[in-house]
């Protein structure tokens, strides 16, 4: 298992680059001149001049990747050209603020997507198994971004019970976990969690409904094992697969967070990203799916080196 | 959200000793005999699934509409009139009420679902045909083709969906054909996933190398045995990706990525129907259930599908 | 010892703070505003006018301002940090500014000549250590005739233009002054002088009402109340900014209490703001919501007829009612019985008869339909709605047989573009651009449009128009030092570039805002701008 687990660190390694070389192809792939992409509006000649020398963008293309990436390596994201603050500056607090949300949705996921699962796969066959499975295809088919919006109407406009927008009443800047600010996270929160709520439950439910229904189990029963006995081996056999499932939809969030964050102004990487698009800001568009991607690199790696380290019977090729 | 592949069901066709040309044929019959046998169990256990036949009803039914949209459609969708603007639900004349620019709601909804259907099922098309070609030759090809493919395919999943579709649609500009090409793109991966990995379940069994053994080529396998097995399994996870595409796509024409006015179409109609929540909540929220509707009848009936096709030997 | 009483008060406590944006404390104004993003804070605004009225006046003075204290006239200049000017009678091209005494900067430095000629070279003197490519843009384009400036003595200068204006004194309001101390002392410690401006912009410096407290960027902006001002002190303890530049956003801020003050509520939840008391405030503005055209060849809109047809096609009471009352039709830059109305021949109304007729002159029918692309933003300053509003007037214009089609983009990014020119790659082939813009003065209402040489980049002539005619007219105008003079070859110029049609002609906006009802004090003048030293929460 050691060689696998060495084997899929370092094949981790040319994915990284790869996803690199496709950002760094979404500036050339957007029409128009490159060198509009990069340098603001207005800038004299002598700094275009110096731009394109810096970039090398008269240079063949692999040279400019070459370049492109030595400077992320080095920590170098680029400038904003709509702000002229380096990328990285405001990039690194909508990492923070997007992991909050994520994190928190993925719990409220899991957590609900574990009770409703665990309770349709016990109980076949039921009601409660048709409510659960019903409420789980309904997140997972469910527009979100609607969701958030009747949300808002009702949680916020009509009930005044919640916040309709924003990270806390001092900005994210100063973020606590107390009232003042959690209310902030509540209703995005709750909206990003519908869909992995939902894929989670499908999932528990497979796996419970599988296990139950394995032969040895009524042995175990008339052995005399208790439900609570019962239950651990459950969860035993269930979760590498559940802790993948919610890794890689941890992954999926982080990434996908944009079209919550746009409804609640939630100062995320999607809201960043929306706003890059929108400016065509594309030093700040590229920096941020760039972080994004690797950041789903390094989970993917994670959730498959925990996943095998738990049920070392999973077949790798 | 694209979780896993679906499991591959192989056909009954058992593996069968040296082959003669006569022998080969033999089998082929006998394999497709008993894969109608295989075939006609899915539409036994189908009908017998009042939610899937439900989901399939609903669907049918708003896809004639959308088929037969100009001839049942009471009004023109871009004619509008200011002094009918935002009228409600039930108004004599627009049953469904009218928009921001006075168009009939329902008009906009039947052919709204022209494009969304669109942009819903067209990517996953696509993404199905290219993907089943490239997933099956390189599972096929196997060694240096299986590897450039499946390793690009990686560096593709390395990527969330909606960040993918986003990134390309946002370097891209605003438009439908830029909406559905990078849906596509989005989607391909996945499907080659699929594909790959039954095709190469498949050609290990014995009957292919008797097949290649007795000179047939490999388009002939492939067609004959490959494929037969591989698009059940493909399709199934294709219906299943449809409403993620629907609801991506809306997704992006919300955020002003994809159609852009005066398309009618469900996710731009959300969009800009999203100030009209103040005056008029029903009519605002109508194209969301619209999406959701479509979204949840493709995912109960891909569920059907999965567990019609899901036999336990 | 904790008692009964104690953990009952404690609970209430608890309850009010808990009430969804609950005040901090008394006398701050929480504002929602259209921009995407904070408005820089470096003294020259980007985001168009919203960005002067919030980062802009607020924080910064200029040589000379409007007076935003009254809402019943029109908005006259005023004295700022120059208590007088005038030109020298021998050199029209020289003007000398007697700068206001005791003015100290947010950091505690003087404002004097020297700060005046350091901000003047901050746009206009590449060889200056502290010039900002990035200022340059939104600043010299609109004081495009200015040159230089030269102390005469600690509070006296004088500046030079490249030709006689009477406008710069307009013009100038547009030039805040930041501080060079401030700017020097950032300097010392960054790497390069863009780095410099970065770190001033969040820890800005200028001599305005009020100071920056807190700056988180793209989510909040915090003024706190200057109390060593030259001029009449705010009465708001503390302003708080938030970038909300979706309109539903904004209403639903407001109504759910996490905002004090909203810019451009949606149109069709005025009613429902009016239920919940919110009182919506407007005011006759000197703004104009157009479609600038391309006069380049192979520009459809290069021909007066088709301009004329297209500004005959529009029902402007029809979009009247789309915003719910909330704006004037347009007719021409500025309202007849203004001084500068001039009384042009071509009467802009809705005729499409009329409207049809022009276009099959000009070679236009269903043989052979009229297709143009025009490029729009989903939002911004002065922008009004702008998605509904050009999307009705597509449906109008798609009934004469014109067929339009959009190019949505980010409101920065096509304020932007203006400044570039239609033949410039960021226009992606529009033949029109929809970009509102104040009409105040009569360089920003006319001059920079139908001057030739405004042309990109020196100014906003998006559309390359030149026509010597209006060049004359232009430079009338430009030489009249008269007032009375000055208004009658305004009212020339405009009333012939009504008659050619120089623009489309849609909108004038009324600037809604909504406010809480505890918000007091607050005047809407017939502006762009507020005086944000005015209201207060009761």
């Amino acid at each position: 298992m050691l060689t696998y687990l060495i084997r899929r660190v370092l094949y981790a390694i040319p994915i990284a680059l790869s996803v690199g070389l496709v950002c760094f192809m979404l500036v050339h792939i957007a029409p128009g001149d490159p060198i509009n992409a990069i340098v603001p509006a207005d800038a004299p000649q002598e700094l275009v001049d110096q731009i394109r020398r810096d970039y090398g963008l008269d240079k063949p293309l692999p040279i400019q990747f070459g370049i492109w990436l030595g400077r992320v390596v080095l920590g170098d994201l680029g400038t904003s050209l709509a702000t002229g603050r380096p990328v990285w500056s405001d990039l690194s607090v909508a990492i923070v603020n997007t992991l909050r949300l994520a994190v928190t949705a993925a719990l409220i996921g899991f957590v609900l997507g574990c009770v409703l699962g665990g309770l349709a796969g016990s109980f076949q066959g039921t009601v409660i198994d048709k409510l659960a499975v019903g409420l789980a295809v309904t997140g997972v088919s469910v527009p979100h971004y609607w969701l958030g919006m009747v949300m808002v109407i009702l949680f916020s406009v009509t009930l005044n019970w919640l916040p309709a927008m924003g990270a806390g009443p001092g900005g994210s800047s100063d973020w606590a976990w107390d009232w003042q600010h959690v209310q902030h996270l509540i209703l995005p929160a709750v909206t990003l969690s519908v869909i992995p709520m939902g894929i989670v439950t499908r999932t528990v439910r497979g796996i419970v409904a599988e296990i139950l229904n394995q032969d040895f189990i009524q042995t175990l029963r008339g052995k005399g094992l208790t439900q609570r006995g019962i239950f651990l081996h459950v969860v035993k056999n269930a979760a590498p697969n559940t802790i993948a499932v919610i890794g890689l939809q941890l992954g999926y969030l982080m990434g996908g967070s944009i079209l919550v964050e746009t409804v609640f102004s939630w100062p995320g990487t999607g809201l960043l990203l929306n706003n890059a698009i929108f400016q065509r800001d594309l030093p700040v568009l590229q920096a941020t799916i760039l972080v994004l991607a690797m950041f789903f690199v390094a989970l993917n790696l994670i959730v498959d080196l925990v996943q095998t380290a738990l049920d070392p019977r999973i077949k790798r090729a | 959200m694209a979780d896993g592949a679906a499991s591959a069901k192989i056909g009954a066709a058992k593996p069968a000793g040296t082959a003669a040309a006569a022998e080969l044929a033999v089998q082929a019959r006998e394999a497709a005999l008993k894969s109608q046998g295989y075939w006609a169990g899915v539409w036994k256990r189908l009908r017998r699934d009042p939610v899937t036949i439900a989901c399939a009803a609903i669907l049918l039914a708003m896809l004639a509409a959308i088929v037969f949209a100009p001839l049942i459609a009471p009004h023109d969708p871009y004619q509008g009139s200011m002094l009918r603007r935002l009228r409600p639900v039930g108004t004599p004349n627009h049953p469904l009420g009218t928009d921001e620019l006075g168009r009939d709601m329902l008009t906009r909804l039947i052919f709204g679902g022209r494009l969304s259907w669109f942009m819903g099922i067209t990517p996953v098309f696509l993404a199905f045909v290219i993907g089943t070609g490239l997933g099956v030759l390189a599972g096929y090809a196997g060694g240096g083709v299986n590897m450039l493919i499946m390793r690009t395919t990686d560096v593709f999943y390395a990527f969330p969906s909606v960040l993918l579709a986003v990134a390309i649609s946002g370097a891209l500009g605003a438009g439908t054909v830029n909406a559905i090409l990078s849906l596509t793109l989005v989607f391909i991966p996945p499907v080659i996933r699929v594909a790959e990995s039954v095709t190469t379940g498949v050609r290990n069994l014995d009957f292919v190398d008797a097949a290649r053994a007795s000179g047939a080529g490999a388009f002939t396998i492939i067609r004959v045995h490959i494929l037969g097995n591989v698009l059940g399994p493909i399709f199934v996870y294709a219906t299943s990706l449809v409403s993620v595409s629907m609801i991506l796509a809306s997704g992006l024409s919300f955020l002003g990525l994809g159609v852009t006015p005066p398309e009618p179409e469900w996710g731009l109609m959300l969009n800009t129907l999203r100030t009209a929540i103040y005056v008029n909540p029903t009519v605002a929220m109508l194209p969301g259930l619209c999406i959701f509707a479509t979204s949840i009848c493709f995912n109960l009936l891909s569920d059907g599908l999965r567990q019609a096709m899901d036999v336990r030997a | 010892m904790i008692t009964r009483s104690m953990l009952a008060a404690a609970s209430l406590a608890a309850l009010i703070a808990a009430a969804p944006g609950a005040a901090t404390a008394q006398g701050t104004i929480r504002i929602g505003m259209t921009a995407a993003d904070i408005p820089l804070t470096h003294g020259q605004p980007d985001q168009g006018f919203e960005g002067n009225r919030f980062t802009g006046i607020p924080l910064y003075n200029a040589l000379v301002e409007w007076d935003l204290t009254r809402g019943d006239r029109a908005t006259p200049l005023r004295p700022g940090l120059a208590l007088s000017w005038e030109v020298d009678a021998a050199d029209r091209t020289k003007w000398v500014f007697r700068l206001r005494p005791g003015v100290k900067f947010h950091d505690g430095s003087d404002f004097n000549a020297d700060a005046v000629v350091w901000n003047v070279r901050k746009v206009l003197d590449r060889e200056a250590p502290q010039f900002d490519p990035r200022q340059v843009g939104v600043t010299a384009t609109r004081m495009p005739t200015l040159r230089r400036a030269e102390k005469i003595d600690d509070l006296t200068v004088a500046l030079y233009t490249a030709e006689p204006d009477s406008l710069l004194p307009i013009n100038l309001t547009n030039l805040f002054m930041a501080s060079p101390k401030h700017w020097e002392a950032k300097r010392a410690g960054a790497a390069s002088a863009e780095a410099a401006w970065n770190a001033f912009a969040a820890d800005p410096s200028g001599t305005g009402p009020f100071r920056m407290a807190r700056f988180v960027p793209r989510e909040r902006a915090e003024y706190v109340r200057n109390d060593a001002y030259w001029g009449d002190k705010a009465k708001a303890d503390r302003i708080v900014l938030l970038p909300i530049p979706e309109a539903n956003a904004r209403t639903a801020a407001l109504l759910s209490g996490q905002v004090d003050w909203i810019e451009a509520p949606a149109p069709d939840a005025v009613p429902q703001l009016r239920a919940r008391g919110m009182r919506i405030e407007s005011n006759t503005q000197p703004h104009v919501w157009p479609w600038q055209p391309c006069f380049v060849e192979g520009s459809p809109l290069a021909d007066v007829r088709v301009r004329k047809a297209i500004n005959l096609g529009i029902d402007r009471e029809g979009l009247k009612t789309l915003l719910g009352g909330l704006m004037v039709p347009a007719i021409g830059t500025v309202q007849p019985g203004h001084p500068w109305w001039g009384n042009p021949s071509f009467r802009i109304r809705h005729d499409p008869a009329e409207a049809r007729r022009l276009l099959a002159e000009a070679g236009y029918g269903p043989q052979r339909p009229l297709t143009i692309k025009v490029q729009i933003s989903a939002s911004g300053s002065g922008q009004m709605q702008p998605l509904p509003m050009n999307e009705f007037v597509q449906q109008n214009l798609k009934e004469i047989g014109v067929n339009v089609e959009f190019d949505v983009i980010e409101w920065n990014a096509l304020f932007t573009n203006w400044r570039r020119g239609c033949r410039d790659a960021s226009a992606r082939g529009a033949h029109a651009i929809n970009v509102s813009f104040a009409a105040m003065d009569p360089f920003f209402a006319m001059v920079r449009f139908w001057d030739s040489k405004m042309a990109p980049p020196t100014s906003n002539n998006w559309g390359f128009f030149s026509d010597p005619r209006f060049d004359a007219m232009v430079a009338e105008a430009r030489q009249a030092f008269d007032p009375a003079a000055r208004d009658a070859a305004l009212a020339k110029l405009h009333a012939a570039g009504v008659d050619e049609a120089l623009f489309i002609w849609i909108a004038h906006d009324v600037s809604p805002r909504a406010m809480s009802p505890r918000v007091r004090g607050f005047v809407q003048p017939q502006s762009w701008f507020v005086d944000l030293t005015l209201p207060y929460i009761q």
